[in-house]
C-alpha cells in the first residue's frame, strides 16, 4: 500500500545522507527522543487532569491551553526529527504489519485529541457531567500510550 | 579495590537471566516498558521544570504544579528503576563494557542528586517560589540543571544501542 | 488557528509514530551497505540473545588463512518468527552468511542471509538495513 510514496521517501537525497552517515543519525533520533517525551509529557499532564488528578487547582482549560502550546512546539521539533528517520528506513516500515497497526492508532490518537478532547477539556467546569473528562483522559491516555508501545515493538516483532 | 565483574558474571550466568536474555517475550515485554514508563516519568518532569524555568504554565503557582505531579513522578519513577535493574541484571557484562550506559548512570546520579537539593532546600519554602525573586531565580537554575540533566540521561540511554566504542 | 494545530499534529504524529523508537540505531552508524559480504565456513558459537544475536564464524580466506568474523543477527523475536530456532545453531556446523562488511571492524559483519547445512535459508537482518530485498 502506498508504495510508489515509500519509494519516493527511500529515494531522496536526505535520506541518502542519513544512510551513509555515521553520527547524523544517532543524533537526529537522539533528540527525537527528547522531543517525543516531552510531547507524552504534555499530553499526560492533560489527560491526568482531565481524570481528576494531578494540578487540580488549575482548570482544565487552564491546563490545557498551557499544555497545548508545549504540543505544538515539541511536536515541531518531533517533525523535524523524525522526517529524516522516516524517509530513510521508509521501505523497511511499509512492509511491517505493526506499523500499519501504529499508524492507524496514531491517526485515531490525533484526531481524539484535536477535536474531542479539545472540546472536552476547553468546557467549562460543571458543564459536563464528571464522567466525560474522566472517560476522555482514560481513553486519550490509553491511545497515547498504545502509539508509543506499537512503535517500540516494531523492532522485535517487526 | 575489588573487581565487580565476576559478581557480573555470576549474574550474566543465572538461569532466569539466561531465560530473560534469550526470550522471544519476556525481553521485549521489559525493555518496552522501560522505555513506556521512562517516557511518562521524564515527560512530567520536563513539565514541572518548563514551570520552573516560566516557559509553561505559569498562571499556576510553581509550588502547586510541583506538589501535584510529584507523587505522578514518583508512580512513573518506580516501574523505571525496576525494568531498569531488571535489564541490568539479565545483560550485565554488556552494560558494564558500554561507555554510553556509564555515562547514562552518572547523569541519572547527578539528575537524582539535583531533584534531592532542590526538594529539600526550597520545598518547605514553595509558597515563596513565586513572590520571592531570589526564590524564583533559584528555582530557575534548578529548572534549566534538570531539563539538562535528565535530557543528557534520556540521550545517552539511547546511545547504549550503538557500539561505537566497544 | 485550529487548522493549523490540527495539521501540526497531523504531521507530528505522522513523523512520530514511524521513528522507529529504537527500531534501529543506524545500519550506516556500524556497517558499510556498499561492503556485501558472503561468508562461507564454520560456526563456532552462536549467542541466541536479545537485542541482537551474535554469530562466531571461521572462514576460510583464499590464501588458506582462517579469519574470524564476528556476525549480527536481529533478536530471538524476529528469529523465531522467520521460523529459527535456538536448536538450530551446533557449534562445528557449517553454514553462509549473506551480509554487510563492518564500518570500523573489517571482521564485523550484519548478517542479513542465513543457509544452514540442510538448505534451508532465513531471514536473519535487523529492521532498519538495506533495501536489499532480503527480508522478502
Amino acid at each position: 500500500m502506498f508504495l510508489p510514496f515509500f519509494e519516493w521517501c527511500d529515494g531522496l537525497a536526505i535520506s541518502q545522507a542519513y544512510r551513509q552517515s555515521l553520527y547524523l543519525f544517532a543524533l537526529t533520533q537522539s533528540l527525537h527522543l527528547v522531543a517525543v517525551t516531552t510531547f507524552f509529557g504534555a499530553i499526560l499532564i492533560g489527560d491526568l487532569r482531565l481524570l481528576g488528578w494531578g494540578p487540580v487547582a488549575q482548570s482544565r482549560a487552564g491546563i490545557a491551553r498551557s499544555a497545548q502550546s508545549v504540543l505544538l512546539w515539541a511536536g515541531l521539533a518531533v517533525l523535524v526529527t523524525g522526517i529524516p528517520q522516516f524517509t530513510t528506513h521508509a521501505l523497511t516500515y511499509q512492509r511491517s504489519p505493526i506499523f500499519v497497526f501504529k499508524m492507524c492508532l496514531l491517526a485515531a490518537a490525533l484526531a481524539f485529541t484535536a477535536t474531542l478532547r479539545r472540546r472536552v477539556a476547553a468546557a467549562d467546569e460543571g458543564r459536563l457531567p464528571s464522567w466525560v473528562p474522566r472517560a476522555v483522559g482514560a481513553v486519550s491516555l490509553a491511545l497515547w500510550m498504545g502509539v508509543t508501545i506499537s512503535g517500540r515493538l516494531i523492532t522485535f516483532y517487526g | 579495590m575489588p573487581s565487580i565483574v565476576p559478581a557480573l558474571e555470576w549474574l550474566e550466568g543465572l538461569a532466569w537471566t539466561t531465560a530473560i536474555r534469550e526470550s522471544v517475550w519476556g525481553y521485549p515485554m521489559i525493555e518496552t516498558a522501560h522505555v513506556a514508563s521512562i517516557v511518562a516519568f521524564a515527560g512530567l518532569v520536563i513539565m514541572m521544570d518548563l514551570r520552573l524555568v516560566g516557559l509553561a504554565f505559569t498562571h499556576a503557582p510553581l509550588a502547586q504544579i510541583q506538589r501535584r505531579l510529584f507523587p505522578w513522578q514518583i508512580a512513573g519513577l518506580v516501574p523505571s528503576t525496576a525494568t531498569g535493574l531488571l535489564l541490568c541484571c539479565i545483560d550485565p557484562m554488556r552494560y558494564y563494557g558500554n561507555v554510553f550506559f556509564r555515562v547514562k548512570l552518572a547523569l541519572l546520579a547527578l539528575a537524582g542528586l539535583n531533584a534531592v537539593v532542590f526538594h529539600l532546600k526550597t520545598y518547605r519554602r514553595a509558597e515563596r517560589w513565586d513572590e520571592d525573586p531570589q526564590a524564583t531565580a533559584t528555582a530557575r537554575l534548578a529548572g534549566v540543571v534538570s531539563l539538562l540533566l535528565w535530557s543528557g540521561t534520556i540521550v545517552s540511554g539511547r546511545l547504549i544501542a550503538y557500539n561505537w566504542f566497544a | 488557528m485550529k487548522t493549523k494545530i490540527l495539521l501540526v499534529l497531523l504531521a507530528a504524529g505522522a513523523l512520530w509514530s514511524v521513528q522507529p523508537a529504537q527500531a534501529h540505531h543506524a545500519f550506516a552508524a556500524e556497517y558499510d551497505e556498499k561492503k556485501p559480504v558472503t561468508l562461507t565456513g564454520i560456526v563456532t558459537k552462536m549467542q541466541w540473545v536479545n537485542p541482537h544475536g551474535w554469530i562466531y564464524m571461521d572462514v576460510k580466506q583464499p590464501d588458506g588463512k582462517v579469519k574470524h568474523w564476528t556476525i549480527e543477527t536481529s533478536g530471538p523475536s524476529q528469529l523465531s518468527r522467520r521460523g529459527l530456532k535456538k536448536a538450530d545453531f551446533t557449534d562445528g556446523m557449517s553454514a553462509v552468511v549473506k551480509g554487510y562488511q563492518g564500518v570500523k571492524d573489517p571482521a564485523l559483519a550484519n548478517g542479513r542471509t542465513l543457509v544452514l547445512a540442510d538448505g534451508r535459508s532465513f531471514y536473519v537482518g535487523s529492521v532498519g538495513g538495506p533495501n536489499d530485498g532480503a527480508d522478502r
